[in-house]
């Protein structure tokens, strides 16, 4: 019952939060439309409508009424999930999203594997053998990726890789006639479930060069803190107390001072997930991929400022809901960060 | 004469500095050099197109080749340098300085203040910072003025919380106690003890956020919401580069190393400060 009213109480407040900064995007995009320069309706309308049509949608966002009115009407027609129409496509920029997020997701989720698939075992090792010869490179290797621009790196590989050795595709999601039908929208999803293997296995090598260089932007800072969390556990004294009693290196590593560890890795590879889907804006263009990124990037490029507003609410609001959704999986897996919640604000 | 029955500490011997952060040192100096005097020699050429010279790669004449408008990619660097990097000090002084407003305002005031901004502080950090800012650029009109706003606007919230954090420390040592009891008003007590007390943390932070912000000031450009064409700033570089890397590689080579090398470069920085400051830290 104390645990049920714990956990309750935990969810309540992680809710709010969540709650809260929705909210607090709704009004930053609606102070980002208040900022336009020029006549909104006119905007909304595109360039080329006529005044009659101009008449109509300034009728239809209610744009005649005073400013407070109008936030709260845009609070509902969110709320509705109306995030307003494309000038390009013309269709409602969350129609656009969904059929391009699936393919977002994918990417992300790909490049987080990668992401802990190389930095996990480059941070151990550094950090067991710290101040050797893979801790001094390693090291090196992180500060440089982690100054280096991610298109920059997406151009310049995407020219070594794919023009230059032709080991992996230049751009797209899938070679032609490969496509599968479309269930999900996410490429190598689709395949498996045609059941088509030669359809996944070229969707993957399409995916693996974007989702690499997703992947290379947050692996240095899983790598650093890793390795710094291990050090801190590997100087403790119940490591030389398990190496007293004769465990061998594999052994303490692995049962000891890794699960003590990587805490502060999953903490932050939480909040990488949702970082992650924003920066697919600076990959996904560069690879032709299709994506929420790409959608954004074109609707910059072509000037339709509500598709581009819309994308940000609705980024920010994916954003949110997957930090939710990480921070009660974290609640769930970790007996720490469990008591360090539930304890002290639970009873 | 007879020998101290103490023996006295030998003086603490004065740190020198390695020959790697010398090199780091070295490297921000000319980095800021490049930035300030550099454009002075820069060609009257670097905003006129010479077709006929398009996509040249390196010589003698141009060290970096030349673009698709046959500008010399050397001096558009050095040019963009400025462009760059007085854009990333404006953004952090000025996020700089609306943190410090906050943090103060919450620090000083009432409960129900304090609880408000750091809210709205969390609200801040729970957002991804580039997307909207993006938005924000993008709702201005696209332009290196419209990224340097969205930018300072929303960059703020790490600092002010760490700044309150750090400024609400301050408040309880005894010297504050002290300024209290002798009269001294609120607003005097924060701004003239309390917060030049505090200011440690944004020293330290500075360098490395200088490095972050030419990183995210340059993909705002790339995305097309920060510095337009012909500007030589450098992800505006890259961005009209972009279709020529297969043709002519050092166009875009050439600007994303320079933004690689200054970030990595005030990121060094930063972090050769926070070890000084903060020995502990030293290995990791």
């Amino acid at each position: 019952m104390l645990a049920f009213r714990a956990y309750s109480w935990f969810l309540s407040r992680r809710l709010g939060l969540a709650l809260l900064t929705l909210w607090g995007l709704a009004s930053l995009v609606f102070l980002m439309i208040k900022l336009m320069p020029g006549d909104e309706a006119q905007m909304a309308a595109g360039a080329d409508a006529s005044a009659a049509q101009i008449e109509a949608v300034r009728e239809r966002l209610g744009l005649d009424a005073p400013v407070i009115m109008q936030y709260f009407s845009f609070l509902g027609r969110l709320l509705r999930g109306d995030l307003g129409t494309s000038i390009v496509t013309l269709q409602p920029v969350l129609a656009d999203l969904e059929k391009v997020l699936p393919s977002t997701l994918e990417l992300v989720f790909i490049a987080m594997l990668l992401n802990l698939a190389v930095a996990i075992p480059a941070g151990i090792v550094a950090a067991y053998r710290q101040g050797g010869v893979f801790d001094a490179t390693s090291r090196v290797t992180a500060v440089m990726l982690g100054g280096m621009p991610a298109f920059w790196l997406a151009l310049v590989l995407q020219y070594v890789l794919g023009s230059v050795w032709r080991v992996v595709p230049i751009s797209g999601q899938q070679s032609y006639g490969m496509a599968s039908p479309i269930v999900t929208g996410a490429p190598t999803l689709d395949a498996l479930m045609a059941l088509n293997v030669g359809a996944f296995f070229d969707a993957l090598h399409h995916i693996i060069l974007p989702a690499a260089v997703l992947a290379a932007l947050f692996a240095t800072q899983i790598f650093r803190t890793l390795r710094a969390s291990l050090l801190g556990v590997l100087r403790s004294d119940f490591i030389m107390a398990v190496r007293a009693k004769g465990a061998t290196a594999r052994h303490m590593l692995v049962r000891h001072a890794l699960p003590n560890s990587l805490n502060p890795v999953l903490t932050l590879s939480g909040t990488q997930a949702g970082a992650m889907i924003g920066s697919a804006v600076l990959v996904e263009t560069v690879f032709a991929r299709q994506g929420i990124g790409a959608y954004m990037f074109n609707a910059v490029a072509q000037k339709d400022a509500f598709a581009v507003l819309g994308s940000v609410m609705f980024i920010g609001t994916v954003v949110c809901l997957v930090n939710l959704i990480v921070d009660i999986l974290q609640l769930l897996v970790d007996p720490r960060i469990r008591a360090a919640q539930l304890g002290s604000q639970g009873q | 004469m007879t020998a101290p029955a103490i023996a006295q500490p030998a003086a603490r011997r004065k740190e020198g500095f390695s020959a790697f952060e010398m090199f780091v040192f070295a490297l921000v100096v000319a980095l800021l050099a490049i930035a300030v005097f550099g454009p002075f020699f820069a060609p009257d050429s670097i905003y006129s197109s010479d077709i006929a010279n398009s996509l040249m790669p390196p010589s003698a004449a141009n060290w970096f080749g030349t673009d698709d408008q046959g500008r010399d990619v050397f001096w558009r660097l050095i040019v963009g340098a400025q462009t760059t990097l007085l854009s990333a000090f404006l953004v952090v002084t000025l996020y700089s300085l609306i943190g410090v407003t906050i943090a103060t305002v919450a620090a000083a005031g009432p409960r129900w203040l304090d609880e408000g901004l750091m809210r709205i502080t969390d609200i801040g950090l729970a957002l991804p910072g580039m997307i909207v800012a993006l938005g924000f650029a993008a709702a201005m009109g696209a332009s290196l003025r419209s990224a340097v706003i969205a930018m300072a606007i929303t960059g703020w919230p790490i600092t002010a919380r760490m700044l309150r954090g750090i400024m609400r420390q301050t408040m309880e040592q005894p010297f504050v106690a002290g300024a209290q009891v002798l009269g001294v008003s609120k607003w005097r007590l924060m701004t003239k003890h309390v917060l030049p007390n505090s200011l440690d943390v944004l020293i330290v932070k500075w360098a490395g956020d200088i490095g972050t912000t030419v990183l995210v000031l340059a993909s705002l450009s790339f995305i097309g919401v920060g510095a337009q064409p012909p500007s030589a700033e450098w992800g505006a570089t890259i961005a009209s580069a972009r279709g020529y890397v297969s043709t002519a590689w050092w166009t875009v080579v050439a600007p994303g190393a320079a933004v690689a090398i200054t970030s990595i470069a005030f990121g060094l920085l930063g972090d050769i400060i926070q070890v000084r400051r903060d020995p502990s830290l030293r290995g990791n």
